[in-house]
């Protein structure tokens, strides 16, 4: 449209919304430019710069998995000024977007590894572009783990969908809540490094990726590298506040890297040599 | 390239001639009360008898607001529109030596994996003429980033006026050479160098403040944590040092709506703002003013320059100059390095 601008957005419209836990929506966005619609593409772990024109723009992780193309899935949570924008918003309504941005997860290097898939609260949107595109390509990686922890049932995103995984022979899907005091939780109760108890990691064969509120990382990455896998095996999303998308604006700056361009992978080697990362 | 020299009263008939041939002219000229690069109608409105000018020429290239989109809501329908990219020629007369260098800083970031082209059109339509400062005060310390008050870094013709009061006109690059080939009657062919190697020392040595910021970048280099940072408190977050300096980068987009219409902009911000840092959730990786200050420092002395090989700074001293609570970037780094040498 006009790649000149590198700060154009290509409009696209709301094709579904579909409510997830309180204040959290998975919006469905198709581009109205059909060769848009045909040929965006990004990796997993990339993001888009989400706009509601007249009001701005935020940047969001990617939700779905470019093996299902045609149209792109954002998790948002209605926090700010854009996002609470775009819950005023319904179906055809039309958004901009900028993107894909970001180095994403290196999916070619992942294959033929064993994956473990840890998530916390909000943290699985972007991870859930990273499970489907694994289950889509299943042939291509060893075994796939799944650890995702919620503080009770009604916080826990795509918990339909990940519920439904639980038998898949081909997964194992570890989904656990910190609390369930209704008592209606099917799986495991504890905050989510509790399941690294009932897993066994090769660490020559495995690659962990991480996505959690800050607090996580922590426990999370104790238990990691107490199993010895290795610093740049482990993959971090890390969440920064990205304006441009493209190196520019310096919002993302941490260090001499940027994270919409350099990140929002991280590897935990990253992370140490990068102080305010986390 | 060949040299030229410029009669001693000959800046406005320069000027006037710029204008003449069509061209935007920008030079230091007074606006509500301040000195500021505009755009000037003729040569008595510009001031070439000056130090500096508040604000620094990045606007030129990066204006403080740009629109990126213009948008019309009114007939229901969201339109969006893109902004014209066809920037006028225009000659920058006048700028100084630490002002005309923030230029070739900005182009790294701006070029860097993809091109701005708000930013590099701007720049292709834009030539810097060049002024030799005549005065400095304690707060300049461009000796200390490896330039100087004649440096010809981002001119594209560099002025200096000589003893005997006419300009030496130093042409620095092919778009230099043709302005100069363009105004060939205003230049007389040939330039005394020597004259030009002496007015350049007399220059030099206006400039009394020097850091060793090699040795300062040792030391940010491995003391992110140290104490110090803290006792840099007393930055209020006010981001003036970040508005008037040559080479600070940083900006926000913006909508900004009238009724049902606007534009969305690229607007100047600021890394020592408490909201650069802080996400929607609330969690701001930089909450508190010193960690702030911190990365403007680091990014300026350590960063910049480990991502792009240069410093971030021209030694322009603006941001001592203006800071309401009296921070001396040169006193910071003094300190680095000085605790580099303990």
């Amino acid at each position: 449209m006009n790649r000149e601008n590198i700060y154009f957005p290509h409009l696209a419209q709301i094709t579904r919304i579909l409510p997830q836990i309180e204040d959290h929506k998975l919006f469905g966005l198709t581009f109205v430019d059909k060769s848009m619609k045909d040929n965006f593409s990004y990796r997993p772990g990339q993001f888009v710069e989400l706009s509601i024109i007249g009001t701005g723009e935020a940047p969001i992780s990617i939700s779905s998995s470019p093996t299902r193309p045609g149209t792109v899935e954002l998790c948002v949570r209605r926090v700010g000024r854009v996002t609470n924008a775009l819950y005023n918003l319904e179906r055809d309504d039309l958004v901009g977007i900028r993107g894909p941005y970001g180095n994403g997860f290196p999916v070619e290097e992942l294959e033929g590894n064993n994956l473990l898939l840890v998530a916390g609260g909000l943290g699985m949107a972007p991870l859930r572009s990273l499970l489907w595109y694994t289950l889509d390509n299943r042939e291509r990686f060893e075994d796939v783990t799944l650890m995702y922890g919620a503080k009770i049932p009604d916080e826990m995103l795509f918990k339909y969908e990940l519920l439904s995984l639980l038998d898949r022979p081909d997964l194992r899907c570890m989904l656990t809540v910190d609390k369930d005091e209704e008592g209606i939780w099917p799986a495991h109760i504890g905050v989510v490094t509790t399941l690294f108890d009932q897993i066994e990691i090769d660490p020559s064969t495995t690659y962990a990726a991480v996505c959690g509120p800050p607090v996580m990382y922590r426990f999370v990455l104790e238990e990691l590298l107490k199993r010895n896998l290795s610093k740049d095996r482990i993959l971090m999303s890390l969440e920064r506040k990205m304006k441009c998308g493209v190196g520019k604006c310096g919002h993302c700056a941490i260090g001499y890297k940027y994270t919409c361009l350099d990140g929002p992978i991280f590897t935990y080697w990253d992370a140490i040599n990068l102080p305010e990362l986390i | 390239m060949e040299h030229r020299t410029l009669a001693g009263d000959g800046l406005p008939a320069l000027i006037d001639e710029l204008i003449k041939k069509g061209m935007r002219v920008i030079a230091p000229t007074q606006r509500n009360g301040d000195l500021a690069f505009g755009q000037v109608s003729s040569s008595a409105e510009a001031v070439l008898d000056y130090f500096l000018c508040k604000r620094s020429a990045k606007e030129i290239v990066f204006p403080r607001t740009e629109a990126i989109l213009g948008f019309d809501r009114s007939g229901g329908e969201v339109k969006v529109e893109p902004p014209s990219m066809q920037f006028p020629e225009t000659v920058v007369v006048g700028a100084r030596p630490c002002d005309a260098a923030s230029l070739p800083i900005l182009d790294h970031i701006f070029t860097w994996d993809c091109d701005d082209e708000l930013f590099t059109r701007r720049r292709e339509a834009t030539t810097v003429i060049g002024l030799t400062c005549t005065t400095a005060d304690n707060f300049c310390f461009c000796t200390s980033v490896g330039l100087s008050p004649d440096n010809t870094a981002g001119s594209d013709i560099l002025l200096t006026q000589l003893e005997d009061g006419q300009f030496f006109v130093e042409v620095v690059t092919d778009k230099g050479e043709k302005l100069a080939a363009e105004l060939g009657e205003l230049f007389r062919e040939g330039g005394d160098e020597s004259a030009r190697q002496k007015a350049g020392e007399k220059a030099r040595a206006l400039v009394t403040r020097s850091v060793d910021v090699s040795k300062a970048k040792g030391w940010l280099d491995d003391h992110f944590d140290d104490e110090m940072w803290e006792s840099w408190m007393t930055c209020l977050g006010c981001g003036a040092c970040t508005f008037v300096c040559p080479t600070c980068h940083c900006f926000d987009i913006v909508d900004e709506v009238q009724g049902l219409s606007g534009h969305r902009c690229k607007n100047w911000d600021a890394c020592t703002f408490w909201h650069f840092t802080v996400h929607a959730s609330g969690h701001n990786p930089r909450d508190v003013q010193y960690k702030r200050y911190r990365q403007r420092i680091l990014h300026k002395f350590r960063y910049y320059k480990d991502r792009f090989g240069v410093t971030l700074c021209t030694g322009c001293g603006r941001c001592s100059r203006h800071c309401p609570v009296g921070i001396d970037i040169a006193e910071v780094l003094e300190t680095a390095a000085g605790s580099a040498a303990s």
